[in-house]
């Protein structure tokens, strides 16, 4: 089907037609620990993102670029945007396309955080984000002329936490992104993020928590900046073991046994006659008795 | 009798249809814009029937029955029916492990008169794609008998705890079959045990099959050509409704993990899955999954443990079932009269060309066609749902 295998993609690296789309998805909600504490380590943050994109752009021609923002109530794309924007100049001889970048993005990133900001919620939902991000990638697929090929990967550059509460979404955007051959690497700020790192293994990805914010550019030049083919022949930091325990849905901790229900999948750390996902009613009595019997057939 | 029972009983004795009428040339006179579209609105279509909070049978235990006999020499899918068959068993097999990972599936081979299982229940997907490589270079040959393959399927069936959705799918190319005894008996015993099943014939609608399939609550359809095959075989990926006789249970599962061993390094070890095969003998290696119950060690999962019988899954194996049963939200059709310029998610502006817009009961947002699609057939969340925070959970709770 449509599973490029990594000697394909390597031969054709070197091809025209080749475009790779980053699509940079930033954490701008305020609710954050990191920007509770100090709010303008955002600006640090958005430079660094502006000229990482920029030498996105500068690697190739071809190459293409969005820019998201993940607030505390909505996501949006912030770059590119539906409006004209003939009146951008060169300015100290900077090439256009950059001062453009730079320009909307600044310019729509305040929109976003002007518009609300009452609430403070500690978790951004990036979940959504990246699913949007794949709507677009997907339209990309679809409207691109027969016979181009473009490459996807999503960055998620973020300094929120991550709880099992959105652990359904999260795992539905790893899987469309495994299958639709998108990389998603993700830039952690502050926290470690156990869920996106799981991503991350799920897609290939690179997963980096960043061991000092002043330095945020230089390590995202180093680690995320050459494209998924050319990272197999580079020294990178070493994947982390990956833990794919199970979280009980009774009481959120990690357990190496448990009991699952077969008709809602739910897992429960102890066993308890009535599934509280699906109201199912288990049978008591016959369960000691069975159980020997069933694990042989299986 | 069940096939009278069905109102639109034959082609010819429904409505004259004018299915050309329906095609219509685009601006540079191209059907092919027309056509895509019809086979959009028909997806959207199977998409508003599936209904979520149903209860499924997530556990599934497919035997799939081929026919092999000399009716599968047949020219008329390309290069042959067999050939055509396996090539799209290989894709249905990887879409249907890709969705149901703690599913088992077997094959019974049918020709001669005989049924021969030539692989047991397993999950393993690469033991599925070696077994049908093997399948291209067997003699077709003789008459098929359906009754002796699912007896054979049965008595396998038979012996699966209770809370197991039992499966049978036969590929039928023939429109004969030769069975020892009375097929009907055979069917009742099906009935009784609760097993679905499904039919997809190659040639022509046979009686025998029809009834099989309405008295079991499988499907039963025969194809159009090799497309229609495709269709019709990857409809079997999604799980079926549970069966009333299906009992619910708690399972009990080991989550297999890497302990954190830092500095010492991991032991060199033999895995448990590769230590009595013949091809390829046990090598000593470091990583791997460690039984949470007795600590064997296998290669991948999920697995069966051999050693104390316990089966290992990792989390997201369970993940990739969840889409199942807390599907999105269905959209509702909206005539477009400028309610928003672009499409929420995937940010396409919305012209004149666009009729039809699709609007989320949930979080209000609309979206183009082509995203309605993508969400519900491979996202599986709203895009709109999950960046808002007060909706974003909709599909958990409910």
């Amino acid at each position: 089907m449509n599973i490029v295998l990594p000697e394909e993609s390597q031969q054709d690296a070197s091809s025209a037609e080749e475009t790779s789309l980053l699509v940079i998805i930033l954490d701008s909600n305020p609710g954050q620990k990191m920007l509770r504490e100090s709010p303008h380590v955002l600006t640090h943050c958005v430079d660094s993102v502006i000229v990482f994109a920029n030498t996105h752009l500068m690697q190739k021609v071809q190459n293409k670029l969005a820019i998201m923002a993940c607030h505390s109530k909505s996501s949006q794309f912030i770059y590119p945007d539906q409006g004209k924007h003939g009146d951008i100049r060169q300015v100290d001889g900077q090439y256009e396309a950059f001062t453009a970048v730079e320009k909307i993005t600044k310019k729509n990133l305040a929109k976003v955080l002007t518009s609300d900001g009452s609430a403070v919620i500690t978790e951004s939902l990036l979940a959504g984000a990246i699913a949007m991000a794949l709507c677009y990638i997907a339209r990309l697929q679809r409207t691109k002329p027969p016979g181009a090929k473009l490459n996807c990967r999503i960055l998620v550059v973020t300094g929120s936490s991550c709880s099992t509460s959105q652990y359904m979404n999260y795992m539905n955007v790893f899987f469309t992104a495994q299958k639709q051959n998108v990389v998603i690497d993700v830039c952690a700020l502050d926290q470690h993020l156990n869920l996106l790192q799981q991503g991350c293994d799920i897609t290939n990805g690179l997963y980096l928590k960043v061991p000092q914010l002043q330095g945020l550019l230089q390590y995202m030049m180093w680690v995320f900046l050459p494209e998924p083919p050319i990272r197999e022949k580079l020294v990178l930091p070493p994947p982390l073991k990956v833990d794919y325990r199970a979280a009980c849905f009774c009481h959120r901790q990690l357990i190496d046994i448990g009991y699952v229900c077969s008709v809602c999948l739910s897992i429960f750390c102890k066993f308890s006659p009535i599934c509280t996902t699906c109201h199912t009613v288990f049978k008591m009595p016959a369960l000691p008795a069975v159980k020997p019997k069933k694990r042989k057939k299986m | 009798m069940a096939d009278e029972d069905n109102p639109k009983e034959y082609r010819w004795e429904t409505g004259y249809e004018k299915t050309w009428e329906a095609i219509k040339e685009d601006d540079d006179g191209f059907l092919q814009a027309s056509v895509d579209d019809i086979v959009q609105r028909a997806k959207r279509k199977r998409q508003t029937l599936k209904h979520g909070s149903q209860k499924l049978g997530m556990m599934r235990h497919l035997y799939l029955l081929l026919d092999c006999s000399e009716s599968m020499a047949s020219q008329d899918l390309k290069p042959t029916r067999l050939i055509c068959t396996l090539k799209l068993l290989e894709m249905f097999f990887d879409e249907f492990f890709d969705q149901n990972p703690i599913s088992q599936i077997g094959i019974i081979l049918m020709q001669n008169k005989r049924a021969e299982r030539v692989s047991d229940l397993t999950g393993n997907c690469r033991k599925h794609t070696k077994v049908l490589g093997n399948l291209g270079k067997t003699n077709l040959s003789g008459e098929p008998s359906l009754q002796n393959g699912l007896e054979m399927a049965l008595s396998s069936l038979k012996l699966l705890p209770s809370h197991a959705s039992r499966e049978i799918l036969v590929i039928m190319g023939s429109l004969t079959t030769c069975d020892p005894g009375d097929i009907t008996l055979t069917i009742d015993s099906l009935k009784s045990e609760g097993v679905r099943c499904s039919v997809i014939g190659l040639a022509a609608e046979v009686r025998v099959c029809r009834q099989l399939a309405d008295q079991t609550n499988g499907i039963y359809n025969v194809i159009l050509d090799d497309s229609h095959y495709k269709d019709l075989l990857f409809q079997q990926v999604n799980p079926p409704p549970a069966a009333v006789c299906l009992e619910a249970s708690l399972i009990k599962m080991g989550f297999p993990h890497q302990p954190n061993n830092e500095g010492s390094e991991e032991p060199l070890t033999m895995c448990m899955c590769h230590v009595d095969s013949v091809d390829e003998g046990s090598k000593l290696t470091t990583g791997g999954y460690y039984c949470s119950q007795c600590f064997s060690k296998y290669c991948e999962l999920p697995v069966e443990c051999r050693v104390c019988g316990l089966t290992l899954v990792s989390a997201p194996h369970l993940a990739r079932s969840y889409h199942h049963l807390f599907p999105a939200a269905n959209y509702m059709e909206v005539d477009y009269s400028s309610q928003t310029n672009v499409c929420f998610s995937c940010q396409k502006p919305f012209g004149e060309g666009d009729k039809q817009v699709y609007n989320c009961p949930n979080c209000k947002k609309y979206f183009c066609l082509d995203c309605d699609i993508f969400v519900h057939e491979t996202l599986h969340i709203c895009p709109g749902c999950s960046t808002n925070p007060l909706t974003f959970q909709i599909a958990v709770t409910h």
